[in-house]
Formats: structure tokens, sequence, C-alpha cells
């Protein structure tokens, strides 16, 4: 038995003391693979990657790491912007390495995911998210020692995030290699494209039989142009409005509608768009097409329903409007029958 | 003598009696004078309300130039250098304004001085945009003519005469270029189409002289110089290019520019600036169209045609592409300019200009802007659009392209609803006439159709084939009763909303402020012209003020001293050293207001009176502002958790900053609110933060009655020993 339990216990501080060697250089070099493996240059880091590179070897350390804690199940979260920020993360790390590229200055970006790291997520004490630490040479209790970037920073992060590196570590990050949106390659296939293209379209257009001598296409394009305009979805675009909100309270319950003037949520402005746009197309329908129609009782069910459906429309309008922004708007019928 | 007295009275009556032709003629006229009254005087509330006086901010400026214009004359206003503002740097004046409506302004001024009636500069500059409404009204209805018919163009001219749209900027004392720009905008495009129905030189001739006043009158000139382009283009794509159409684009965009290039403010613009190209553009492809129209003349073989073709549309799409590039890379085309290129990417502006961004008629439209400006008219606006696209032709295309562009750009910035005003009124009174004629054809043609058996009196199809289901349909007549009074119930209703939202929501000139008192009574708080004149019997005539610049015209204007920023926020540093200034300590602020020789400051707080537009609610812009070039000013130092407040949980560099200081110096110990601790701020409903503030460099100078304005003085430095 004991002759048995000696060597599995040498065997075992001996893999200790194997792992407590493990030279400075072979961590390094590991750390620039885990890079090189990656898309962006974020080293993805689990448990027991943290305890390997952070809290086994002593300090100081022969590198920084600068980590960026998410979270799977929150990104949909609108307010906290994780999906967004995550990449914006990438994409300054992908410039700092880019401009580091021959100096090396051993400043590594990691990210950690809640769900699989959870002790790591409490070695660090982190309770709320985003955030992003910076753990230096000479960190060495992970909780109190290293840098926390201030949560008010979040609001224009690449610039905040490249003050906080370079503020932090003495680093220069340099430019931001932001990515084009079309290729310098995209452009000129799309301009030989164009170039190619224009004879065969210029000569289509004058015997005059594209897609666009037709009246119909461009009056579905004008209505959807002016349903998008009313519902406000410019507003929406600008704002970054989400198209309903959670209940604080309630998270079962969706708010649909927002109170007060001058903001909109996305699905409440497309209502009302709808509300809008419904009536006076319905007004087109009877005027133009409902007089072909030969059976008049069809007729008078039609008109019936589109009388009942305005009247409808312009109601929920009026009341919407009025619950909005507390203005009383004049209703289309004697206030009394409210 | 004796005939004409033993004529019978029923006979003289008889030789009055007008034909039908002329009957309606009489109708016609007496509705439109009535409306071009009715648009007037419906302008005139805030006159009634308050007095005559000018509004707002920007027509202090406008003011102040016509009032140098009619003083010094043409020249002198022309050659003007105002030293008066951006101290220490000053502003040409004439060559950094659109000078159509001063002009207007002053010639109004010298006709009635002519004619001996010796009105006062200001009175004219009050009605002004009343006035010019009135005309917009008499276009409208011409337009309406023109696109459809002369019942379409009656009912624009009632619709746009009260729309709330259009209202909202030209209400008497709102002395700004907006109030005379629409009138020039729809003219021009009036003229314009007629034009291109006529193609006749002398109407687009005409139409390039309206472009001429509308480039002199406002920047919003840019949107015409782009419409009329598109709209050409989508004639040329949908094959509806015509002579007419040539004759009148060709000499209205030459012309238009040409002239334009008079106004020393567009200058080169036209040729030389990328929101000018795409007219550019249109132009040649006109002329490579006309060219290719006369080759397929003089060539019989088609097949021949078609090769020349494909050559010269690459040429030209491939010469026009290099010629752009080249022009944009050796930078003589300049770029768009941010506040375009925020209308095309209207993210752009929040992300890139703080001073865009900031102002609040810059902001998107949420729908319910739209109800409010608009009523009736948004619920018949499809309607008038589908109605166009069953009877197209080019003047209806126009009107259909203009009202689209132009909701767009209305959904983009809540301002540009002006913008969209007269399509959506031209569109609507379109929807409306045709309904109520159909209507009206009905009912007649059944009575005639009862008498003579058939009845093609009716030009629309429509109506007559309603009229060939009368048989079938016994109710139809009081049905098509109940429809018009519903019609005309519903367009009573849109008078009563137009009616009541000028004279609740538009009439107020924001200098002069009213509120309901606790009984239902009018309060007057008359603190801004209290301050500035304070300002202009109580300092050296050569004191600089420094204030936020939303004040600086109306320092300039009513105090008569120079300001460091005013509302031509052509220079974005300085604005950004002001809101520097008043976000740092009092002791670094001392410093910057130093270097600019500042002798006053000014703020304006609402913590008395519950004044919600006050520079405490603005201050994060100033912050933003002078951040965006100092970047010693760091927004999250002003903020806690992201929130913004000013009681005891406020961040400690809010709490000390001069803004702060300024605004709530002393109002520790006041009492504002029955049942509230001292130094209860109304306008945020909190108990402030800091109540016991010190002054250093600063000191008291002035605080109007309702603590609306402060004035503070900038102490000399200590001596030296």
């Amino acid at each position: 038995m004991g002759n048995f339990f000696i060597p599995s216990l040498i065997s075992f501080f001996l893999l200790l003391s194997k792992a407590e060697s493990e030279s400075e250089s072979e961590l390094i070099a590991d750390l620039f693979a885990l890079q090189s493996e990656s898309k962006s240059g974020v080293i993805h880091l689990d448990d027991r990657a943290v305890a390997r590179f952070l809290t086994s070897p002593k300090t100081p350390r022969p590198y920084s790491l600068l980590i960026f804690f998410d979270a799977v199940q929150l990104r949909n979260k609108p307010d906290l912007r994780l999906r967004q920020l995550s990449q914006e993360f990438a994409l300054v790390a992908s410039s700092f390495i880019a401009n580091h590229n021959s100096t090396n200055p051993k400043l590594f970006f990691c990210d950690i995911e809640f769900r699989e790291s959870q002790s790591s997520f409490s070695l660090f004490g982190v309770v709320s998210l985003p955030s992003i630490y910076l753990v230096g040479r000479t960190t060495k209790s992970l909780k109190d020692d290293s840098e926390r970037m201030v949560q008010g920073d979040f609001t224009r992060f690449t610039d905040s995030l490249v003050d906080f590196i370079e503020s932090r570590t003495k680093l220069t990050v340099g430019p931001i290699h932001h990515p084009p949106i079309i290729s310098r390659a995209q452009t000129g296939i799309i301009l030989g494209f164009l170039l190619i293209w224009s004879p065969f379209a210029a000569k289509k257009m004058l015997s005059g039989e594209t897609m666009l001598h037709n009246p119909r296409i461009w009056l579905s394009g004008a209505i959807f142009i002016y349903f998008f305009s009313v519902s406000g979805t410019m507003h929406t675009v600008i704002r970054k409005m989400p198209m309903f909100l959670m209940d604080r309270e309630d998270p079962e319950r969706l708010i649909f509608f927002y109170r007060g003037t001058g903001m909109q949520l996305g699905l409440e402005g497309f209502a009302a768009g709808f509300l809008y746009t419904i009536v006076g197309l319905l007004l087109a329908f009877v005027t133009h097409l409902l007089v072909y129609v030969k059976d008049p009782k069809a007729q008078r069910v039609a008109m019936l329903f589109s009388i009942f459906v305005s009247f409808w429309a312009v109601r929920q309008v009026i009341f919407l409007d009025n619950w909005k922004t507390g203005y009383a708007i004049h209703g289309f019928w004697p206030s009394s029958w409210n | 003598m004796a005939a004409v007295a033993n004529m019978p009275v029923s006979d003289l009556l008889k030789s009055f009696k007008l034909k039908t032709k002329q009957q309606e003629l009489l109708i016609r006229v007496s509705i439109l004078c009535l409306v071009y009254i009715l648009a007037f005087i419906t302008r005139l509330f805030s006159v009634l309300r308050y007095e005559s006086m000018i509004h707002e901010f920007d027509p202090y400026f406008n003011y102040r130039t016509t009032l140098y214009l009619t003083q010094n004359g043409f020249y002198d206003f022309w050659n003007w250098f105002d030293y008066e503002s951006w101290y220490p740097l000053g502003r040409i004046v004439g060559g950094t304004l659109y000078p159509g409506l001063m002009v207007t302004a002053a010639l109004i001024y010298r006709i009635l001085h002519f004619l001996r009636f010796a009105v006062h500069i200001r009175e004219v500059c009050v009605l002004t945009a009343p006035f010019f409404a009135s005309n917009t009204t008499l276009v409208a209805y011409f337009f309406g003519k023109e696109i459809w018919d002369t019942g379409a163009g009656l009912v624009a001219a009632i619709l746009i005469a009260v729309c709330p749209g259009y209202i909202s900027r030209s209400v008497a004392g709102s002395y700004d270029n907006e109030g005379v720009a629409i009138f020039a905008l729809l003219f021009t495009f009036y003229l314009f189409v007629k034009a291109v129905n006529t193609g006749s030189l002398a109407w687009s001739l005409a139409s390039a002289f309206g472009y001429f006043y509308m480039v002199s009158a406002w920047g919003g000139y840019v949107f015409i110089i782009n419409l009329i382009p598109l709209y050409v283009l989508v004639l040329l794509i949908t094959g509806r290019y015509s002579m007419r159409l040539y004759v009148a684009y060709n000499c209205m965009y030459v012309l238009g520019m040409l002239l334009a290039m008079q106004i020393r403010f567009v200058g080169f613009q036209h040729v030389q600036s990328g929101e000018h190209m795409a007219a550019m553009g249109v132009f040649f492809l006109m002329q490579v169209f006309y060219f290719l129209d006369w080759v397929k003349h003089m060539l019989s073989d088609t097949k021949l045609f078609q090769a020349f073709l494909r050559i010269t549309v690459t040429c030209a799409v491939a010469v026009g592409t290099i010629a752009l590039g080249l022009g944009m890379l050796s930078g003589y085309i300049s770029p768009w300019t941010g506040r375009f290129y925020s209308l095309l990417d209207p993210t752009y502006a929040k992300d890139h200009i703080p001073i865009i961004a900031s102002v609040s008629e810059h902001q998107p439209t949420a729908w319910s802007s739209f109800m409010f400006d608009f009523h009736i008219l948004l619920f018949l606006f499809p309607a008038g659009l589908y109605f166009c696209f069953k009877r197209l032709s080019d003047a209806t295309i126009f009107i259909v392209m203009y009202g689209l562009t132009s909701m767009y750009f209305a959904g983009v910035m809540v301002r540009l609803i002006l913008v969209a005003t007269p399509a959506v009124c031209l569109i609507s009174a379109i929807a409306v006439s045709a309904t109520v004629k159909n209507l009206t054809v009905l009912l007649r043609s059944k009575n005639k159709g009862v008498q003579t058996g058939s009845t093609k009196g009716s030009s629309s199809s429509k109506a007559s084939s309603k009229a060939l289901l009368d048989q079938s349909q016994p109710f139809q007549k009081n049905g098509a009763i109940a429809l018009l009074f519903g019609a005309f119930y519903l367009l009573s209703k849109y008078a009563t909303h137009c009616t009541w939202v000028t004279s609740e929501a538009y009439s107020s000139p924001s200098i002069v402020l009213a509120a309901r008192g606790a009984h239902g009574s009018r309060v007057i708080f008359d603190d801004y012209r209290e301050a500035y004149f304070w300002l202009r019997q109580n300092t050296p005539p050569d004191a600089k003020v420094m204030s936020w610049w939303d004040y600086g015209y109306q320092i300039t204007a009513m105090g008569n001293r120079t300001v460091i920023v005013d509302n031509n926020t052509w220079n974005n540093t300085h604005i950004a050293t002001v809101g520097r200034a008043m976000s740092s300590y009092e002791d670094e602020a001392i410093e910057i207001m130093r270097s600019l020789d500042v002798d006053y400051v000014l703020v304006v707080f609402g913590g008395v009176t519950g004044y919600s537009s006050d520079d405490i609610n603005k201050f994060l812009w100033m912050v933003r502002i002078g951040g965006g070039v100092f970047p010693v000013i760091k927004e999250p130092d002003y903020l806690v958790n992201g929130e913004y407040r000013v009681d005891k949980g406020a961040a400690p560099k809010m709490l000390n900053c001069l803004m702060y200081k300024l605004c709530y110096y002393r109002f520790g110990e006041m009492l504002t609110e029955y049942g509230k601790p001292p130094g209860y701020d109304r306008a945020r409903g909190v108990e402030i933060g800091n109540k016991d503030i010190k002054l250093e460099h600063l000191e008291e100078a002035f605080t109007t009655s309702n603590w609306i304005v402060r004035i503070y003085k900038v102490k000399p430095p200590n001596n030296r020993w």
C-alpha cells in the first residue's frame, strides 16, 4: 500500500514543481500562440488559463493582461451593449497588435465568459458588467490590485479604452484600424461592373422596358417612404432606440409605448405609421378600385368596412397622441363622446 | 334717362346677372382674398398675446442687421465688419449671411415710407413673415392649379394658410430666413413646373430668378438644387425626356447658378462643392441625351445607333467619374459639409458634431410631432399619392418627389417639417379636392340623369362609372351627402386644431415667458429684456459679455454689448473655449476669461421659476462641446453613474464648476416653494447640493426679478502688494 502511495506522491510533487517552474518564456510563447490563433487577437481565458497565467506565476510577471468580462446570456440586453463593446474591444486589440508587430510590448487582450469561468469572476470580484480589468506586471491580488476601467468611460468606448491603456501602461496604442465598409478590391469590381452595365441599362431605358417604367413599383416605393418617415424610423435609427422595453418590475411584461414627447420606441412608431397610412390607402381604394366592383352589396360591405376601419384608426391615433403628449389633440368627434 | 328710369328693377338685376363662368371666377377670387387675409391674421396671435416684438434668438441678429441696413445703406451693410460679436475675432457680416430677408424687409420699409406710412422698422420686421405666408397661399393656389385643377389649388391654399407646420416658423415676430424662404421655395418650384409644362424660356427664366431669391434668403436652397436634378433624372430614366424639360432645366440651371454666385456667402460653391455636383452631373447628362436624340435622328440604322450608344454612354460615365474623382482628390471640389452629410447619414451628426446635435430643432422627429403639425393631412397624404399616381404627368411626378424627399428629411430633423409642409398640403389638397369633386359630381349628375336620361357632363371617368350604377343604388345620393358632410366636418376640425395649436404652442416669443398662475391667471416673466436693458444702461459701452452661445445675438441686439460667442456657430474652438470656462473650477476659468478680456458673465437660471431650458440643463452640451476640443474636460467627471445630478449626490466637479456656482450663488438661502427646504430647485425638482457658494474672482452684478438671468462682474486682478 505504502509502496504504491509514495511514487504517486512523488510524481504529484514533480508535476507541481514542473508547473511552478514553467518558465516565463514558455508562458509568453503560449500567450503569443493563443493570440495568433484567435482571429482578432483576443485570447479567450477560462478558469484554468487564469490559474496558469495569472495566479500561479510569481510577480512581477513578464506580461500584463487586459481582460474584458463577458456574459453570453446577457448579450441581448440592449442597455449593457456587451456585443458592441466586445467588438470594439477586439478592434482595439487587433489594431494594437498590428501597430506593435515588431516591438511586442507584452500586453495581451483577453476575454472571460461568465458561464464557464465563474470562479475567475469571483476571483476578480466582478459583480457588474461591462467590466474591464488591467492586470499589471506587479499585480498580486487580482481583486484589490488590478485596475478597473471606470464605468462612465463606456460611453465612447474605443477612445476611452485607448486612453485607459495609454495612461496605465505607458504604451501607445497607435491608430485604430477601422475595417473599411467595402474593401478596395470590391470598389474596383463594383465600379467595373457599373461601367459595363451602364450601356445596357441605357439601352433598356431608352426603349422603356425596365421595372422603373412601372408606376406600381414607384407607388409602392412612395407609400413605403411615407410610412418610413411618419413612423419615426429615422428617430429609432439615430437614437438607436429599441423596438420595445422590458418592464423593470415585471420582466415578463413588455413596454411598447413610451410616454412623453420627443421620444418613441420602434414598434410604437410602426404602429402609429401603420394607422396613418391605412386611412389614406382605404380612401384611395374606395374611390379608385371599389367602383369597379359590380355587385352593389359587396360594394356596400366594403364601404362600411373601410369607414369603420378608418374611424377606428383615427380614434386610436388621437387616443395615443393624447396619452403620449398630454396635449388634447382635437379629435374628429365631440369631446363628450370619448 | 327716362328709359333707364322706367326700366323695371328685375331687368336691371338681370343685366348684372353673371354667367356661370363669371360667377365661378368671382367665388374663386373672393375665396382667395379671404384665405389671404386668414393666413395673415391667424399669425397675429403672438402680437395679441404679448406685444409686437421679435422672437427667439436668430431673429435678433436679422433685426439688428436690418436696422443697420436701413440706417447705413446697402453698401455699408455689404461691407460691414462687426466687431461686437465673436470677440476678439469679429465677424464679416456681409460675407457670412443670406441677405434676402434683410433686403426684403428694408425694401418694404422704403416702400411704406415712400407712400408716407411712417412705420418703425421693427413693425415691418415683425410682420414680414405673416405677409409672406399670405403670399405663399397664392403660390400654393397656382401650383395646385398647375398640377391638378383649380379646385385642388383652392383647397391647397386654404390648407397651407393654417397648417401648423408652416405657422410654427412664420408667426408675427419670428423674423427668420425661413419666413420668406418657404415662399421662395414654393415659388421656384411652381415656376419650374410651369416651365416644364410649357417648355417656355420665359417661365424657366422666371424660375431662375425665383431660385436666385431663394439662394439669397436661406441655406435650404441646397434642397432645390438637389431635388430638381433628381426630378429630371427620374423623368429621364422613366422615359419622359422631352424638349420642354431640356429647355426648362438648362435655362434654370445655368442662369440660376450664375445668379446664385452673386451672393457672397454662396460664392463659387455651385461649381466647387460636392453638394451641388448632382445638378452639374444632370446638366451634362441632359446634353448627352440631347446629343443621342440628335444622332438617332440622323442615323437611320438602329444597329449602328446601338453600337454608338454603347460607346458614348460608357465614355460619358467614365469621363464623369474620373472628373469627379480628380476634383475630389485635388481638393477642387470640396466634400459634403457636416450638415448635409448628417441628412444622408443621419447618425453622423450625433457621433461627430455635437454642435449640430445639441440644437433642439435638429433632433429626429417622433411620430407624435407629425400628428401635431399635420393633423388630417397625414391621413390624406397616402390617398393623395395614390391619386397622383393614377394621373401621372410631369407635374404630379414633381409634387410626389417633392413630397417624399421632404417627408424623409422631416423624419430626420424636426425643423424640416417646415419644408415638407407645402408638399403635404398640396398632395392632401389633391385628395380632398378629387374626393369632394367626385361626390358633388355624383350628386349633380344624378339629378340631371333623371331628367335627361344620360349624362356625360362629368369629366372624371370614375364619376361617370358611379353614375352608371345609379339605378341600382337608391341610397347613393344620401350616402354622398353624408360623406360630403363628413368631409366638411373633418376639414372644420382641422381648422380648429390649427387655430388651437397656433394660439397655444407656436405663438410664444420665448424671450418673454408666460406661465399660468395658481388661479389660472397669466404670469409674465420679462427677465430677459430686463437683463439686456440693464446691460445697456449700466455697463461700459466696450464691455465684453461671456455667455453660452444661445444668448449671443440677443445680447448684441438688445444689450448692445460685445459678446464672445453667438448663435452663428462658425468657430467651434471659440465656443469650446467658453464651454471649457463654464465647466472648469473658478480659478481655472478666470484665466480663460482674462485671456478673452471678459468683463461680465451672463447665465440663465430657471431654478426659481421652474423654467427648464436654462443653462444647467444645457450644461452637459457645454461639457461635450468643450471636451471635443479640450480633452481636459471629460463628461464622466460631471456624472454620477451616468446620471446628471445637481443635488447632494452630484459629482464633486459638478458642484464646484463655474456654471454651477454662478447659477446657484446665494440660492441656498432662498425659499422657492412652500413646504420645501431652502435651495429647492424647481426646474429639476431637487434640493441643491452645494448651498454655501463663495465666489473669489467674480461678484454678482445683477439678478433679474425672477432670477432667470444672472449677471456677474469679473473682478480686476488684486493689487500686487
